[in-house]
């Protein structure tokens, strides 16, 4: 399990503080509090501008804080929320579909080669792991889910391609092997229980911050996935939100350069407010929900790196 | 005694298996020549018999791809075959031996004749096949071939005997053994197995493609083998520009990203306010949720040419407009900069994590000794944290033939302006995919090519560090 990030290394209180120690904290809380505005700022540049008028955004430029402040830009999205909803909604199924399938097929593995008793538990892991360090290439890949399996346009070509990942795979059995001790399976086994009485019922009850750490990296994936929309799509009803937002990029983009070029008026267009609005909607839940489940994310980081 | 002869059959088949033999005899030449369509001065290039190494130059002349693909695995297969008998007779000549006393000796020489039975048994169905294909008998199986499959049946027969009496005195017991014991198991594996083939194994024959000229007349599967042309016009224009972008920045992004990950977390370690410890790690952390789109959103609001916020900062001060969008010089410092952006939080977790495991009492004794904050940085954690910045500088070192293509895609997009100084292999090849079906040849070359290097290099790393250090090894 992850080590507890809290636990203080520092000088104890009693032990009065040198001036040399004083000098490096003053740095070291320079320092941090400069990478952490850095980290944040673009993310306060977005919101701010979701919330400032666009004819101030077009005679005065991006800024910091919202000048004129509006909701016109949120206004414009919602009231005709037919497109941003289907996108939503499809994102919603692609995460909860491939999440639920994908973490049930990660356990399951993780299951099988975590088990002593697999004779070919390295053998399985190591095919697993080769498919990280060698493959086919982009455009085999495509063509297979393209041409030869005909899922061109199919929301399947969409979910399925992310259901399973090397990293992933191993993190659970990292946390199955950590989680349940050998003896309880074992005196399972002696009392009769088969291997899906064990996984049910001993392995899956103890096993929740592996399966929310998984699951949620998995999620995450799914949420900001948009490259499998671009490549499979062929109807912008079952594009992911990502996909959604990069299309309405590019489409007010091109057209901003055609109507520069023929001077043609660009009142019509989605403004920039309304993109930046776009964007905070995109990607608010997954911000809202950040400080809840960071932790998962850490111990998921910190259990992968050790070596599995 | 036993190993020696077997290994000494296994000799033999490989010697059958070098190109002095061939494979293939071509009878009613004549017919033969006509049907695919080849004329007098191309006649001499053709030879009376092939063996699989030169199989793939009359491929080329047929103009049949199917047969091209059949040709390429015909080409794997006897590699594997060659590959797997030398290191047969290696082992049982040197007497290596893992595990339980011959088992794994004998697993290795059943893998061998196994792959070698393949090979003349795929030989068999090429002519059959391409009799078909021809409506006519134009070639038939060398002697050869009849004699490497007997052969290679009987050993595998007789190690598998070998193998029953040395599992019986081991109590080992064999995959069919072990189905019926751990049935559930592979059961539970069969979904996994089927995502992993349909993702990743079967694609891995499409690199077939590469040695193919694509157009859409004859389809995927029938296009011209070409051979290596798609390489060689790689070669010629785009392979060395695409190689140096992609290993280049992710040098930079690997060494700089370790650095400042490395110093980061010292700094949060180092801070004793418990709050301001979990805020800033929290900030920092976060640009690694959001979606490279939203990156994209960002980058272009500053860096937009009329509104960008820069160009706003810089016109307020009186200074010219900066077109960021047509200027290529500028993006490599802006593509490191995001890419470090986005992943210092998350190496930051990782070495966080080893400095929050090393023993206060270490940092103790060294305060009372008079050591100061440096020195306790540099003679206590950074050694601490030395094996986890290999392991990650092992990880990373394997896929530097990869790129972070998100990154680079949202951020550049179709931009061909910027191309030559921010195109890597990902995108050269998404590009191809989405928009010239006509290059699938030459986009499958350059990722055959990225991928092949790639592996190379992690078997290369991998080796030396297992030499050095098998502990910090991938595999």
């Amino acid at each position: 399990m992850a080590r507890d990030l809290d636990y203080e290394p520092s000088a104890p209180k009693t032990i009065k503080k040198s001036t040399g120690t004083k000098v490096f904290e003053a740095i070291a809380y320079t320092l941090l509090i400069l990478g952490s505005i850095i980290c944040v700022l673009p993310f306060i540049i977005i919101v701010s501008g979701s919330f400032t008028d666009n004819a101030t955004i077009l005679t005065q430029g991006y800024s910091l804080l919202p000048r004129d402040f509006t909701l016109s830009a949120y206004q414009t999205i919602f009231k005709s929320p037919k497109d941003i909803l289907q996108a939503y909604k499809m994102t919603l199924y692609y995460t909860v579909v491939g999440t639920g399938l994908g973490l049930m097929m990660i356990t399951l593995t993780g299951y099988v080669i975590s088990r002593k008793e697999f004779k070919y538990r390295n053998t399985v892991s190591f095919l697993i792991y080769f498919t990280s360090i060698f493959g086919g290439g982009m455009i085999p890949w495509y063509l297979m889910y393209a041409n030869v399996l005909g899922l061109k346009g199919s929301t399947l070509a969409i979910w399925f391609p992310a259901l399973m990942s090397p990293f992933l795979v191993i993190l659970m059995r990292t946390f199955i092997v950590g989680a349940v001790p050998d003896a309880i399976t074992e005196s399972a086994k002696i009392d009769g229980a088969g291997h899906f009485t064990i996984f049910f019922r001993i392995v899956l009850p103890v096993l929740k911050p592996g399966l929310a750490t998984v699951g949620l990296f998995l999620a995450l994936g799914y949420w900001n996935d948009w490259y499998r929309s671009s490549m499979f799509s062929t109807n912008s009803s079952t594009w992911q939100l990502q996909f959604y937002l990069y299309d309405l990029l590019n489409a007010t983009t091109a057209m901003k350069q055609m109507a520069s070029n023929v001077s043609m008026k660009t009142a019509d267009l989605p403004t920039e407010s309304v993109k930046l609005a776009m964007a905070v909607v995109a990607t608010g839940p997954v911000l809202l929900f950040y400080p809840f489940v960071q932790r998962f994310f850490v111990s998921g980081i910190t259990v992968g790196a050790v070596k599995g | 005694m036993r190993n020696k002869w077997i290994s000494g059959i296994s000799a033999v088949c490989l010697i059958l298996a070098l190109p002095f033999f061939n494979w293939i005899k071509v009878v009613n030449l004549v017919a033969l020549f006509s049907r695919i369509g080849v004329t007098k001065d191309m006649a001499k290039d053709l030879l009376t018999g092939y063996n699989l190494y030169n199989l793939l130059s009359f491929v080329q002349y047929a103009n049949q791809g199917v047969l091209g693909l059949f040709a390429m695995v015909l080409l794997i297969l006897t590699a594997a075959a060659i590959y797997f008998n030398v290191a047969f007779i290696i082992r049982s000549l040197l007497g290596i031996k893992k595990g339980k006393g011959e088992l794994s000796l004998l697993a290795a020489g059943k893998c061998a004749f196994l792959f070698e039975f393949l090979t003349a048994a795929a030989t068999i169905a090429f002519v059959i096949f391409s009799n078909a294909k021809f409506k006519m008998t134009g070639f038939l199986p060398g002697a050869v071939v009849y004699i490497e499959l007997v052969i290679s049946i009987a050993a595998y027969i007789y190690i598998k005997i070998l193998e029953k009496k040395e599992r019986d005195k081991y109590r080992e017991h064999g995959l069919w053994v072990e189905l019926k014991r751990n049935w559930v198991l592979f059961v539970m594996l069969i979904p996994t197995f089927v995502y992993f083939m349909i993702n990743n194994y079967l694609p891995m024959l499409g690199v077939y493609f590469a040695f193919t000229s694509f157009n859409f007349r004859d389809g995927l599967w029938s296009s011209p083998f070409t051979g290596f042309k798609n390489f060689e016009f790689l070669i010629k224009a785009d392979l060395f520009r695409l190689t140096k972008n992609t290993v280049l920045y992710n040098v930079v992004f690997i060494g700089i990203g370790n650095i400042l990950q490395i110093f980061f977390a010292i700094l949060v370690s180092r801070v004793t306010v418990k709050w301001f410890k979990k805020t800033s790690q929290t900030l920092m952390f976060m640009p690694y949720f959001v979606s490279f789109v939203i990156l994209k959103v960002i980058v272009y609001n500053v860096f937009e040419y009329q509104y960008g916020l820069i160009n706003n900062l810089v016109t307020q001060m009186g200074g010219e407009r900066i077109d960021f969008y047509n200027n290529p010089s500028y993006w490599p410092f802006l593509i490191t900069f995001f890419y470090l952006w986005k992943n210092i939080g998350y190496g930051m977790v990782v070495y966080l994590a080893t400095i929050m495991g090393i023993d206060n009492e270490i940092y103790e004794a060294a305060r009372v000794d008079g050591a100061n904050e440096l020195q306790q940085i540099w003679y206590i954690t950074l050694p601490h944290i030395k094996p986890t910045f290999i392991i990650l500088l092992l990880y990373a070192l394997g896929s530097i033939m990869k790129g972070q293509f998100e990154l680079f895609y949202q951020l550049i997009g179709n931009n061909g302006v910027l191309f030559n100084a921010t195109d890597i292999f990902d995108t050269y090849v998404y590009r191809i995919t989405m928009t010239q079906p006509l290059s699938i040849g030459l986009g499958t070359a350059a990722g055959l090519y990225q991928s092949l290097f790639g592996f190379l290099i992690i078997v290369l790393v991998n080796y030396i560090v297992k030499k050095r250090n098998p502990e910090y090894a991938l595999f």
